[in-house]
């Protein structure tokens, strides 16, 4: 065992101890990812991780992210970096300044290992679309497996073991669905309450800033950091900070939680279903009420359609400043809309530019109101419903996936008319702005899934200690994919 | 709502300023024919019409007006940093005229 396989509060005590030094923890870091073969990596940060190391001084005991390796999705802006976002169209792109989300973690003392890769633009759910290619699933050695998207290298990083935290960015379920697939905790809090300064946007009605770990302390203390109102982003909550860590103790009794029958019936993996059954059992055994309840069939199966809707034209519009002009690859040409149209022919893929005609198509005045409008209207429908539900329960309680994760040759990047509510359903904390973390809960022949569980808005402290509670009760903290 | 045609598709494309091949046309339409589909159930929920659009998932309100600091903006350098191709302190593009 490394001190680099441990959880971010234990390794913060070992540093602190002076069992293990920040420069112990990052040449391991940096050795395995080099060595992964997981196509985890846009760019391993060697360099700054190093120059890093020299500036950070005396361990800070009151500073848990003190000498912390991490890595960092590679749509968030890095002075200095290039930025790519998977894109060819960005190919080159260095920005001249950082996101709010890195400076914060640097302000910390925590090192940079890596950026990682995605699928293009954050826009999939795969992490097959990436310029770079796939990205596999270090639970499967065979590489037959996704690790899902669009938040791919950072969760294979953070599950392989090469550090103890991944920065991603959440719009559908783009952490939340990873972490199920990859046996880690996924956690996108309240929308606010972390600056989306420096993230390149994809819908920003729905995007949110997440993040891996592989465990829910862990995940408390990463929002610690990151929480707080910025100026720079002006969807930023202006609230107080608040400490979760003194406030976390599992403790579940007397909270009203529900489960949605009509998802799970859409899960026909009864293994799947068996176990979390066994979690909800456990929660009840603690004190908590647990209900069965319905919701209403047809607003579920208005997520999806609801979701593309929507982020595909939010899309179109957001990444209209990708001319390759301004920055980017430039292609030699006889006038700018000639140079213009050869960059976005050939600096996005296929699956981008199907998601922009999409986008455009339900923007065009006669479309709007019963493609584009009508969805934004669907979702305040599914919205107040939602919310109906939490004037009576604390907390929703759900699989975070159907499945474990699918073989790349199962899985389809085109919209289909088949697909299961219990797929899609984790965007319900996106479309509410809702605290939803993804733990594990269980193993199917060595591959991971988990459950998901979600409070009202700003109820971060509710909804973390309900999956403190199952993560004690599961044994499944600080899950790695087995190293050879 | 316009008919969703391969026409249609094209000129929505070259508006984005990109091209596509005439299979990924073809997948293109069968989408749009699945979008479309679950669009129209979504049209039938009862009283959706009547709701407001939503946006944004709730109102983030700030009260204080920002301080009226002057701040660095860009140099034209750094501006200039990530263009391709640049030609006296301008990004250069190929002529109009």
């Amino acid at each position: 065992m490394h001190y680099l396989d441990l959880t971010i509060l234990e390794i913060h005590d070992a540093l602190v101890a002076k069992k293990v030094t920040p420069k112990e923890l990052v040449i391991e870091a940096i050795k395995r990812a080099k060595a992964n073969n997981d196509q985890a990596f846009e760019m391993i940060t060697e360099d700054v991780a190093l120059n890093q190391l020299q500036a950070l001084g005396e361990p800070e005991a009151d500073n848990p992210f003190w000498g912390i390796p991490f890595v960092l999705k590679d749509n968030f802006s890095t002075q200095g970096l290039e930025t790519t976002a998977s894109s060819n169209i960005l190919k080159g792109y260095i920005p001249l300044f950082d996101a709010t989300v890195y400076q914060k973690l640097k302000q910390a003392k925590a090192i940079l290992i890596g950026k990682t890769t995605l699928d293009e633009l954050a826009m999939g759910g795969s992490g097959t679309t990436g310029h770079k290619g796939s990205t596999y699933n270090p639970f499967d050695p065979l590489h037959e497996r996704q690790v899902g998207g669009s938040s791919s290298g950072s969760a294979a990083s953070v599950a392989a073991g090469i550090a103890p935290l991944g920065l991603g960015s959440d719009t559908g379920d783009s952490v939340r669905k990873p972490a199920s697939y990859a046996g880690l905790v996924g956690f996108k809090p309240t929308w606010g309450l972390v600056s989306r300064y420096g993230l390149f946007p994809f819908a920003p009605s729905l995007d949110h800033v997440a993040f891996f770990t592989r465990s829910v302390l862990d995940a408390a203390l990463t929002l610690n950091v990151l929480q707080g109102h910025d100026p720079h982003d002006a969807t930023s909550y202006p609230g107080k900070k608040e400490n979760l860590l003194p406030q976390l103790k599992g403790d579940v009794k007397g909270l009203k939680i529900a489960v949605i029958k009509e998802v799970m019936d859409s899960i026909n993996d009864e293994e799947i279903k068996e176990q979390f059954y066994v979690t909800v059992s456990k929660l009840k055994n603690l004190g908590a009420t647990v209900e069965e309840i319905s919701f209403p069939l047809p607003l579920l199966k208005a997520i999806y359609p609801t979701y593309i809707t929507i982020s595909c034209c939010e899309a179109t519009s957001n990444n209209a400043n990708l001319d390759g002009i301004k920055f980017g690859p430039g292609f030699p040409s006889k006038t700018y809309i000639e140079a213009m149209t050869q960059a976005r022919t050939q600096g996005f893929s296929e699956l981008i530019k199907r998601r922009f005609v999409i986008g455009s198509f339900a923007l065009l005045k006669d479309n709007q109101d019963v493609l584009f409008v009508r969805a934004q209207k669907a979702r305040r429908m599914i919205v107040n419903a939602l919310n109906k539900l939490y004037e009576t329960f604390d907390i929703i309680y759900l699989p975070a996936s159907p499945s474990v994760a699918p073989k790349f040759s199962d899985a389809a990047d085109k919209l289909s008319s088949t697909y299961l509510i219990a797929d899609s359903h984790l965007a319900l904390g996106n479309f509410a702005g809702l605290p939803s973390i993804t733990l594990p809960i269980g193993l199917k022949q060595g591959l991971p899934y988990g459950a998901n569980v979600m409070g009202r808005a700003y109820e971060e402290k509710t909804t973390l200690n309900v999956a403190l509670a199952i993560e004690s009760m599961m044994g499944l903290k600080n899950l790695k994919a087995p190293r050879d | 709502m316009k008919k969703v045609t391969k026409t249609i598709l094209q000129d929505a494309a070259s508006r984005l300023m990109f091209s596509l091949s005439d299979e990924q046309f073809d997948v293109l339409l069968n989408e749009f024919e699945i979008l479309t589909q679950q669009m129209e159930l979504i049209g039938q929920l009862e009283g959706v019409d009547q709701l407001a659009p939503m946006t944004f998932p709730f109102e983030v309100t700030v009260e204080s007006m920002r301080s009226d600091e002057p701040s660095v903006p860009l140099t034209q350098t750094e501006a200039l940093t990530n263009a391709s191709s640049k030609v006296a302190g301008q990004i250069k593009l190929p002529k109009v005229v």
